[in-house]
């Protein structure tokens, strides 16, 4: 195919007054898509270089690079903003809903893909309804929810919603990775001998770890990044997640820029990092998250 | 094969996702129904006053400006996401390594909390320090300057760019995986055919990805519905109610007053109206299938 395509000559259009308007279209679009990439990118070089920035720099040269460089910023934001410990109730919450969610919605994909049972379409329906309902109309009556079972204020509040939310859209994506597997393999594991929950654990989880890459990315950013959830459950200074704790101190060091701008940079590290380096499973995952089929 | 194993495997297989899907989602939304109909402070007896707290919200101007900015917000993101990602995949959609670094340029907001970028763009928009009214007036377009965020006239229209800017990268992406998924044949017949540049794109390439941008555009209305963070981070709904979603308006008036009852009846609200928004905008991708 690729020979063909490069073989064939190129159309009447390719001469003469064409190439003068295909050269200008040509021109547009570089204009357009390096306007658009400066658009894009700039808030992030702006948060980055401001956040090397004293005071005063940051009024006088909003655009221009740091005077002196103020790698002290960051060991300030650092310290007096509780980063650390939000760091360590994000992993715990993100980690501890993103294991849940795994082990959960795989082992009830296995099953809505791989067994003929009555009620089995009605089952799946009930599960994928629940892509429709929008988050934050639960987020009253999940928060009297809380409070009558005492669970406001602990990381469960945060682990159990996340997990909740995040089962729709993982059953959908293991079921339909799960269904395409061919029957064989299970005959083939019956005939040595290995049970069901065998069959789960050594053959089908292996069998469907691209799927489940889709789903930890979905489900370990959701967590991560979610900020509505933390906001309501969550009063406790000590239980803060990274997002709560930004916006509490960006409310309270609202005119130390570099600072607050220091303490963001921080903050988005992991996630760009990670983006760095799984840039295409995460944009691969996160799609195929939204689509749905 | 024991059937009676398999039953019982069956069962407590899905028993934990059940139970807590049921538990914190559907259970939740049920609920908010239900207190609808109850004057409740949250503590205390809840007393029974039928819909009158319906009728309240059906009164109350907030309420109808929350809607229109959510339509607002929809309308934005339908007619500014939509465009913009598929020009951006038209231009953008080969695998070398310039296209490949604008696309994972475009998605990076994707992937960064609401928070963050609420507060980049709280900077961008600031009346004396942001950088927005900084160029301006660097260009000598003084008049221009304006207080972003804090014009209750034009603070929810200053929410729009945010709000397209951190989604474009997700609809690019669905955009370009669709262009890249056309049959290389049909790339062929239109060299042969000599069909090529804006015609090609308008009578070969789009008709083929329309089905994607049809699922793209329910997504995204379903999506511009769940605007909380941004607002919430930008201006808390602020000022003067100007920039009120329903989602913000029923955290508002919950949690700022203590009226639980009031607040599971916007729930309920918002519920039936995403699905009445939902299920018109399947409705209309279905019958436009049908005419064609």
């Amino acid at each position: 195919m690729q020979t063909a395509t490069t073989a064939a000559k190129p159309g009447p259009s390719g001469a003469g007054a064409g190439s003068i308007v295909r050269r200008a279209g040509q021109s547009i679009f570089w204009l357009i898509l390096t306007i658009y990439g400066i658009l894009t990118l700039y808030p992030f070089f702006w948060l980055v270089i401001s956040a090397f920035k004293t005071n005063e720099d940051f009024y006088s040269r909003p655009f221009g690079l740091p005077e002196i460089w103020r790698w002290d910023n960051f060991s300030h934001a650092w310290a007096s903003s509780r980063l650390g410990s939000a760091f360590v109730n994000s992993i715990i919450v993100s980690l501890g809903s993103l294991v849940l969610t795994l082990f959960i919605a795989a082992l009830a994909s296995f099953i809505l893909a791989r067994f003929q049972f009555k009620w089995k379409g009605w089952m799946f329906a009930f599960f994928v309804v629940g892509m429709l309902i929008p988050i934050h109309s639960t987020l009253v009556p999940l928060f009297i929810l809380m409070k009558q079972m005492s669970l406001l204020n602990t990381y469960w509040a945060l682990i159990l919603p996340y997990t909740a939310f995040a089962l729709p859209t993982a059953i959908f994506v293991l079921t339909a990775y799960l269904t395409s597997i061919p029957r064989d393999i299970e005959e083939a594991s019956f005939i040595d001998g290995t049970g069901l929950w065998g069959l789960f654990f050594r053959i089908m989880l292996p069998m469907s770890l691209p799927a489940l890459a889709t789903v930890t990315i979905l489900s370990f950013l959701h967590a991560w990044n979610d900020f509505s959830f933390a906001l309501v459950f969550i009063n406790k200074t000590e239980l803060k997640t990274l997002p709560l704790a930004i916006a509490n101190f960006a409310d309270g060091y609202q005119t130390d820029y570099g600072l607050t701008l220091a303490a963001m940079t921080l903050s988005v590290i992991p996630t760009v990092l990670l983006y760095l380096l799984f840039q295409e499973q995460m944009m691969k995952g996160m799609t195929a998250g939204a689509v749905k089929g | 094969m024991n059937l009676l194993q398999n039953r019982r495997f069956i069962m407590t297989g899905l028993a934990p996702a059940v139970i807590l899907y049921a538990l914190f989602v559907f259970v939740p939304v049920i609920w908010s129904a239900y207190y609808g109909f109850f004057d409740w402070s949250g503590i205390g007896e809840a007393s029974y006053i039928g819909l009158q707290n319906y009728a309240e919200i059906w009164r109350d101007p907030i309420f109808w400006r929350a809607l229109k900015n959510n339509i607002i917000f929809v309308l934005a993101s339908v007619f500014g996401q939509i465009p913009i990602a598929l020009v951006l995949a038209v231009l953008l959609h080969k695998s070398s390594l310039l296209h490949r670094f604008l696309r994972s340029a475009v998605f990076l907001p994707m992937v960064l909390s609401t928070v963050v970028i609420g507060m980049i763009w709280q900077y961008i928009y600031h009346p004396q320090i942001g950088i927005l009214n900084f160029l301006l007036n660097t260009l000598g377009l003084d008049s221009w300057r304006l207080q972003w965020l804090s014009d209750p006239v034009i603070a929810i229209y200053s929410l729009v760019p945010p709000l397209i800017w951190s989604f474009v990268g997700l609809y690019l992406i669905i955009f370009v995986s669709a262009l890249q998924n056309i049959p290389s044949e049909i790339h062929d017949a239109a060299k042969i055919d000599g069909v090529s540049g804006l015609r090609k794109l308008v009578s070969i390439t789009l008709p083929m990805i329309k089905n994607t941008v049809q699922v793209a555009i329910i997504l995204c209305i379903s999506g511009s519905l769940k605007s909380f963070d941004l607002v919430f981070i930008m201006t808390k709904g602020g000022p003067a109610h100007a920039t009120e979603l329903l989602a913000t308006y029923m955290y508002n008036s919950t949690f700022t007053t203590y009226r639980y009852g009031f607040g599971s009846a916007i729930s309920t609200t918002i519920v039936i109206i995403s699905l009445l928004l939902i299920g018109t905008s399947q409705w209309l991708a279905s019958r436009k299938k049908d005419a064609v």
